[in-house]
């Protein structure tokens, strides 16, 4: 299946920009998990090697995604579909919960969390049913059909309960869709109706800790110290980094724990607080490039499976990534979004991976029949 | 399996289409999160920073000592020990009302009180601690420990420590918190919970002994846990100050007292410049119990003692000067030419003027006396004479030149001022006119004359010193740092023109009342040392009022005597003030020992040891039996 001469097609360049994201992100969890010991000296902490190890996973689930051509996926995407329902319910079975939600499977010592492959494998069916169809995204029928992979997967992870995970499925979608011919006229309306009905999603959707970090965002000074208290801070750890930063493992409000959480949800606000505005422009554009170079594979892509495979994960990614920093700047209410490739998380780090695995492959096959 | 679609140009060229706008607006959004970032990082990072700061920096005060006093020869008369604070830190307490309940059990603090504290205090920064209760004892705290309470905490602070407790406790004054008063006018500069002097030397001198409090700024995380200590910057004890007190000689004047069992006041002065060597007013009160914090029972107490403890009678006590003030008529009478030392008048116990009998002390008279034998045996008859041929504005004037009636500006606060009537007084008051009878009751320091016990001091000094009013002062020298550096000496309030000669009967005279066997103070006798002295007695209440009130111990009446020693060339003089002391001879016995101390530490012998009060030999007989009313026929 592989053959030699593809292994000239690989972007190189997007790869070595994916790989320093994650490393720029091994490093911000090494500054944030250091473990300081009474009598002067540390250690890393155990994140810092989990995500070591998960960097690892994730490289070879990228050389997997890579190395099988994306269309034999996209053609069996409806058994991974069906395989990753299959996991989201067992996780609601008999999955281990922390926090108040049951989200992963506990695969020995480490936890696996099926939500993350969601948007991939979600992706890959939408390529597929878009991709084979003639008529495109042009139809209101289509929509529906398309629209239905998503409910059911969303569904399933915001019963979790994961509404953040839940809503990065939407963007993949309207990726794909849009991708393949949208009329934006169906998009306005959709959004007219979600306008509509937040209402009724406010008053029955919403759980209290939900609205209560919605309001709280549009005025955090209401709560400074309750659910206040991480926007506000996300603010000062961000303002209080300067042009150039405090230096690596310097920051005050990340190592001192001012700020909750800040290798996973906010590490991009510790990065701002450690490396400045020159950091955050230096962060800010490889993830813009990532982003950029990845839509033209899909502009390069032979076929539409793969420009719609590249548009859908694509679109899954910026949007969480846009999401994140802004939340990382105090500007958007608290999700429990992550930033792909810096936040801590093995699952997220693998997925994603495997997923730039599947961009990559689409750009290495576009000479391919 | 169907041939994979391959994309028709039509296609291609719309999705090209669609991806460019994609990029664009992905372009256009990270371009907003840039400016985002460039706002907060860098046209709000000052407030940013400013707000990170205060989230993991605290700035904890370092009491510092206050200066530690000194005698004239170096002995500590008050320092500094640690004692231990219970203090809360709200932001550290999970249930304020509880952690209070729990406290309050396990040391028997009271829970309303420290409820009040925290209350009053509760605008401040909640990592500021709450002192709750001073001066903890040991098991106090080791009961707190053992409940492990969160948010309270123990700390070291330097406390004032008065050795000798109520030794010159008027002098030195007390200390507690800056009040609110004090605050609001910034009398002293101090954050609010600063200890600050609240009279005396403590008051005085608080700008050489307050010392300057170091910080210490910690790291803290958001827990509020201590991870390591940023910048410490040290307390700086305050001066050192070296007072003019000679520890033994106060030390003698309290023993005076204690064995006499009166209450009252000393003060003792160098009659060449004004240092003041001894300096107390009794009842005292304990300055260590301000120190850490006075319960609000013991304040209670002392502001209601009828006795007033917390009154500074050398500065602040009026009273009428009695005989003591005789010398100051003599001295008008000889320097305004009316008698000369050898002028005589004819005692026979009593002397009619303006139609009223004047009683002399001594009922069958003293005879035909002279300047200085009038002096030595306080005829008061003799007085009669040169004070009614004086008037009222002369006795005034000279009494005014040798310090009585005005301030003498000691460097201690909350002086007041006596009284010597005069024709202008009167005027001021409702009564207009002053009648020549009056001048009588004043020429032997009756009726409405009267002294503070410091003005009196001076008032001896300066008749030991030949004129020289000098200036009361405690303040020695302050340590700078390195080195003591002395205090000039304030100058002289005024030097009196006086002719020697006539200031020396005056002095013959009081040295016949200390060494002649007939004089009224032979008590203050020292062989060798040539004291002189003058005896006085102030009646509380007239012998009429007396009869009608019958006897109780706080009618009896004040005994005082004013001295300096040696006659020629005097270095100590001053005054004592027996409360309520019946007989003057009793304030001598008490100089006495004042004296004896003095001149056996300046020759090298052993010091006396402290008087019991068989010792004292005090004469506690009823005047009334000798004395015969003033102003009756």
């Amino acid at each position: 299946m592989f053959e030699r001469r593809l292994f000239f097609h690989v972007d190189w360049i997007l790869l070595v920009a994916v790989l320093l994201l994650a490393a720029l992100g091994v490093a911000m969890i090494y500054s944030t998990t250091y473990v300081r010991l009474p009598d002067g000296s540390g250690h890393a902490g155990r994140e810092f090697w989990i995500q070591l190890y998960a960097l690892a996973i994730g490289g070879i689930a990228l050389l997997v995604c890579l190395t099988i051509d994306y269309r034999f996926l996209a053609e069996h995407s409806l058994f991974l579909y069906a395989g990753l329902l299959g996991l989201l319910v067992f996780v609601l079975i008999a999955g281990d919960s922390a926090m108040g939600a049951q989200r992963w499977i506990a695969l020995g010592p480490f936890k696996f969390q099926p939500s993350e492959f969601a948007r991939m494998s979600l992706a890959l069916i939408l390529a597929m049913f878009f991709g084979e169809n003639r008529r495109g995204a042009r139809n209101t029928s289509d929509l529906v059909i398309g629209g239905i992979f998503v409910i059911v997967l969303f569904a399933l992870i915001v019963k979790q309960p994961d509404l953040g995970s839940a809503m990065t499925l939407l963007p993949v979608f309207l990726g794909v869709a849009y991708l393949a011919g949208l009329r934006l006229r169906l998009l306005a309306i959709a959004a007219a109706i979600a306008i509509l009905l937040a209402p009724i999603a406010w008053k029955y959707g919403l759980k209290d800790y939900q609205k209560s970090r919605i309001v709280i965002f549009i005025d955090p000074g209401q709560d400074p110290r309750g659910a206040g208290y991480q926007p506000i801070q996300a603010r000062v750890t961000v303002g209080s980094g300067g042009l150039k930063g405090k230096g690596f493992m310097q920051g005050t409000q990340g190592q001192y724990k001012f700020l909750p959480v800040a290798h996973n949800d906010f590490i991009f606000s510790v990065l701002a607080e450690e490396f400045g505005f020159l950091g955050v422009l230096g962060a800010l554009g490889l993830y813009l490039f990532v982003i950029l170079r990845s839509l033209e594979a899909a502009r390069l892509a032979k076929d539409r499976i793969g420009a719609y495979l590249v548009g859908g994960i694509i679109s899954g990614f910026t949007f969480q990534v846009i999401y994140n920093i802004t939340m990382s700047a105090g500007l958007a209410p608290v999700k429990g979004l992550t930033l792909p490739l810096m936040s801590y998380g093995g699952s997220s780090m693998i997925a994603t991976l495997a997923a730039f695995g599947l961009i990559l492959n689409v750009r290495m096959r576009r000479f391919t029949n | 399996m169907s041939a994979t679609p391959v994309m028709m140009s039509e296609d291609r060229r719309s999705l090209t289409v669609r991806l460019t706008w994609l990029q664009y607006i992905i372009a256009v959004l990270f371009s907003a999160l840039a400016i985002a970032f460039w706002v907060f990082q860098i046209v709000q990072h000052q407030k940013f920073s400013q707000m990170a700061e205060e989230n993991h920096l605290r700035r904890l005060p370092l009491p510092a000592p206050r200066g530690v006093l000194f005698d004239r020869n170096g002995k500590v008369l008050v320092d500094n020990r640690s004692t231990f604070n219970i203090a809360l830190v709200r932001e550290q307490t999970r249930n304020l009302d509880e952690t209070l309940r729990q406290l309050a059990r396990a040391t028997g603090a009271d829970e309303a009180t420290m409820r009040e504290t925290v209350n009053r205090r509760r605008r401040e920064p909640s990592y500021r601690p709450i002192v709750l209760i001073e001066n903890a004892m040991p098991e106090q705290w080791f009961a707190v420990a053992a409940r492990n309470l969160p948010g309270i905490i123990y700390q070291p602070v330097p406390t004032r420590k008065y050795p000798s407790s109520e030794l010159a406790a008027h002098v030195f004054g007390y200390v507690g918190e800056v009040t609110e008063a004090q605050l609001a006018s910034n009398e002293y500069g101090v954050e609010p919970g600063a200890v600050v002097g609240h009279a005396g030397v403590e008051k005085a001198l608080n700008k050489y002994l307050m010392g300057k409090d170091g910080t210490k700024e910690v790291i803290v995380n958001s827990l509020g846990r201590e991870i390591n200590v940023m910048r410490e910057e040290a307390p700086t004890e305050g001066r050192g100050v070296q007072l003019t007190i000679d520890a033994d000689v106060q030390r003698a004047a309290e023993d005076g007292f204690t064995a006499s069992t009166f209450n009252g006041a000393a003060v003792v002065l160098d009659p060449r410049n004004g240092e003041v060597l001894a300096f107390t007013s009794r009842p005292a009160y304990d300055p260590n119990a301000f120190a850490a914090g006075i319960d609000r029972a013991t304040w209670g107490a002392l502001n209601t003692d009828e006795l007033k403890p917390l009154q500074n009678r050398a500065l602040q006590g009026r009273y009428s000067p009695g005989s003591t003030f005789k010398m100051a008529v003599g001295l008008a009478g000889l320097e305004e030419g009316i008698i000369t030392p050898s002028t005589t008048f004819f005692c026979p116990g009593g002397q009619t003027f303006y139609g009223r009998f004047f009683k002399c002390h001594k009922k069958e008279g003293h005879g035909t006396v002279d300047l200085r034998k009038a002096i030595e045996q306080s005829c008061d008859v003799y007085f009669y004479n040169v004070g009614n041929m004086l008037g009222v504005d002369r006795i005034n004037k000279w009494a005014t030149l040798f310090g009585l009636g005005v301030k003498s500006n000691i460097d201690l606060p909350n002086e007041v001022t006596g009284l010597i009537p005069s024709t202008a007084w009167k005027k001021t008051t409702r009564e207009p006119k002053w009648y020549a009878g009056e001048t009588i009751s004043v020429a032997i320091g009756q009726g409405q004359v009267s002294v503070t016990p410091v003005s009196l001091a001076v008032y001896a000094a300066t008749l030991g010193n030949g004129g020289v009013r000098i200036t009361p002062h405690i303040l020695r020298s302050i340590y700078e740092g390195t080195e003591w550096k002395p205090v000039p000496a304030p100058g002289p309030q005024s030097v009196v023109e006086v002719t020697p000669e006539k200031l020396q009967a005056i002095r013959d005279g009081m040295w016949n009342v200390v060494n002649s066997p007939s004089g009224t103070g032979r008590r203050a006798r020292i062989d060798g040392k040539d004291v002189c002295g003058k005896t006085g007695t102030a009646q509380v209440i007239s012998n009429q009022g007396r009869l009608a009130a019958r006897t109780t111990k706080n009618l009896r009446d004040h005994g005082w005597f004013v001295f300096f020693a040696p006659r020629d060339n005097p270095e100590i003089a001053g005054v004592v003030f027996a409360e309520h002391g019946v007989h003057s001879a009793n304030a001598a016995q008490i100089t006495r020992h004042i004296l004896d101390t003095y001149f056996a530490k300046k020759d090298g012998r052993p010091l006396p040891p402290p008087p019991t009060t068989e010792q004292m030999r005090l004469d506690l007989t009823d005047p009334m039996a000798r004395r015969a009313p003033i102003g009756e026929n």
